[in-house]
């Protein structure tokens, strides 16, 4: 008799969604029909209630239900990646068997019900990518079985409560993305039992509290605040931390040198603050990091020769500060990096050509810095490139021919140099570039070879010395006259061009 | 408990020692591993956690 009503409590529910793919089609109310076999729906073997409802991924619209209350013995309902709009039901608070409510990804509104803190077994509640609002109710901080918070993406509001350390069982906390404010709480480091605290893209203020080195968590991830202070020292010692995301923040001071101890930390990221001082060659013995960010800082001096000793190192970005010294040749020993970008600094001296040997490499931008000398034309061997600007710097010489072969490249940027000499005819052989910006050097010849660039779509050879005839074959006439002004000898196909109207026919 | 003992001995962290975190399975080594919140554009990375690790086996550290 309790079997039927929970198949009965089904159909009900049923109603409540709005099924356009119809998957719940075989949810039917025939006397042959066995709820314990319809889609998403599982039994117990025993009792024939249901234990679990998986309609993950399915469509489903409308609201959730009144009446999953009514299946008490539901220990995991799974209603995520659906398009279910309206309130969190309260009667999800009657299922005292919960273990897994996971209702991510959907249009909920409203606020999170306080009375899920009535689930004394709930070990994960992952809200996430709602609409969410109001404040995370404090009640639900305290449960000491809640493993698992998920509520990144909703517009949940108000402070972070100093209670949020009383969830002694829970190792993920993730407010990701809302509108929170305040400070993070002073008690922070007895959160003993988070190996993930993501705070990120909130409104939170103040400092980092010193307390912040108690924690053991693997991810610290606090970017896209309004964070102010210094970066406490303390965090050089939490050498549980695999991520450390402080960037995007009003940070100031120095990188503290101690962060060098982080051993086991793969991702540094500390970019678009208001840091001062060095990059600290102590950095250097991050043997695991694999990606360091401090683009976007105050930061002066060079570029530590230590950094090459993070081999693991797959990319650096220090665009953005006021670096100078020579880029370090030691750069070589970075066999797995594929990014590199130190522009916008202060950086002098030749491009080293022992960056060519970084075989990995898919962007290398250096530029708007005063790197002189000539392009090494081994950098024809990175064959991965697809990115090289090496604009706004006092570069002389030639353009390598060893261009040519870099067979994937799409963006070339080599604008604002002191460059000399043709445009290399084997830059025609570039099938996949794109971009190809050369404007305010001194080149001279034509202009001829790129018309077999099939893909080249953004050109500029402005402001050169270039002369010849633009072509007009290969909708090499995209390019507006813009591309090629400031060449008192080139001959443009279009009214107005100086040739064009010295030719009468 | 744990807390307080930490509290004594000061700040800071270290990766799990594992130490008989895998059942009988060994070796038992700690490693990181990403945890996908769900999906999210721009897509970034994962958060990564610690775990347990023997052979193809996670545990809890």
């Amino acid at each position: 008799v309790l079997s039927s009503d929970e198949g009965a409590t089904l159909l009900e529910m049923k109603k409540s969604f709005r099924d356009v793919d119809n998957v719940l089609y075989d949810w039917t109310d025939s006397p042959s029909s066995d709820y314990c076999v319809w889609r998403g729906v599982t039994c117990d073997n025993v009792t024939f209630n249901v234990i679990a409802l998986d309609m993950r991924g399915n469509h489903l619209s409308g609201q959730i239900p009144d009446e999953i209350g009514d299946c008490s013995s539901l220990k995991s309902l799974d209603l995520s990646f659906n398009e279910l709009y309206g309130d969190i039901p309260f009667s999800v608070s009657k299922l005292k068997q919960l273990e897994h409510l996971i209702l991510k990804n959907n249009q909920l509104i409203g606020p999170i019900p306080s009375t899920l803190s009535q689930i004394p077994n709930l070990k994960l509640l992952d809200l996430a990518q709602n609409k969410l609002s109001g404040e995370i109710p404090r009640l639900i901080y305290w449960n000491e079985v809640l493993q698992y918070l998920g509520l990144r993406g909703n517009n949940l509001v108000g402070t972070l409560s100093p209670d949020m350390c009383q969830l002694t069982g829970l190792w993920y906390f993730d407010v990701r993305n809302n509108s929170l404010i305040g400070s993070i709480p002073q008690n922070i480091g007895n959160c003993t039992a988070f190996q993930v605290l993501d705070l990120s893209y909130n409104q939170l203020t103040g400092e980092i509290p010193f307390n912040i080195g108690f924690l053991q968590v693997a991810t610290l991830s606090l970017q896209g605040n309004q964070l102010s202070g210094q970066i406490p020292s303390v965090i050089g010692l939490m050498q549980a931390l695999a991520v450390l995301d402080l960037s995007c923040n009003m940070l100031s001071g120095p990188i503290p040198p101690i962060l060098g101890n982080l051993t086991y930390t793969e991702k540094l990221e500390l970019n678009d603050n208001q840091l001062t001082g060095p990059i600290p060659p102590e950095l250097g013995k991050l043997t695991d990091l694999f990606d360091l960010n401090v683009a976007n800082n105050l930061l002066d001096g060079p570029i530590p020769y230590n950094v090459s000793s993070c081999t693991n190192l797959n990319s650096l970005n220090v665009h953005g500060n006021k670096l100078n010294g020579t880029i370090p040749p030691a750069f070589e020993r970075l066999e797995s990096m594929t990014y590199l970008n130190l522009s916008s600094n202060n950086l002098r001296g030749p491009i080293p050509i022992e960056l060519s040997r970084i075989g990995n490499l898919d962007t290398v931008d250096i530029s708007n810095n005063r790197i002189s000398g000539s392009i090494p034309s081994s950098l024809g061997d990175l064959e991965h490139l697809l990115k090289l600007n090496l604009s706004k710097n006092n570069l002389v010489g030639f353009i390598p021919a060893e261009f040519g072969n870099l067979r994937s490249v799409m963006d070339i940027d080599l604008s604002n140099n002191h460059l000399s000499g043709p445009i290399p005819q084997e830059l025609g052989q570039l099938q996949n570039l794109f971009l190809l910006r050369v404007e305010s050097n001194n080149l001279s010849g034509d202009v001829i070879s790129l018309i077999n660039c099939l893909s080249l779509t953004v050109l500029n050879v402005s402001y050169n010395n270039l002369a010849g005839n633009i072509p007009t074959g290969n909708n090499f006439s995209r390019f507006s006259p813009d591309s090629f002004i400031g060449n008192s000898g080139i001959c443009g196909y279009w009214v107005g061009s100086p040739c064009h109207v010295s030719h009468p026919t | 408990v744990v807390m307080i003992r930490r509290r004594l001995g000061g700040p800071g962290s270290s990766p799990p020692t594992c130490r008989s975190k895998c059942g009988k399975c060994t070796p038992c080594k700690p490693v990181h591993v990403p945890i996908q919140p769900g999906l999210s554009m721009p897509l970034e990375y994962y958060p990564e956690a610690w775990r347990c690790k023997c052979r193809n086996k996670l545990f809890m550290p």
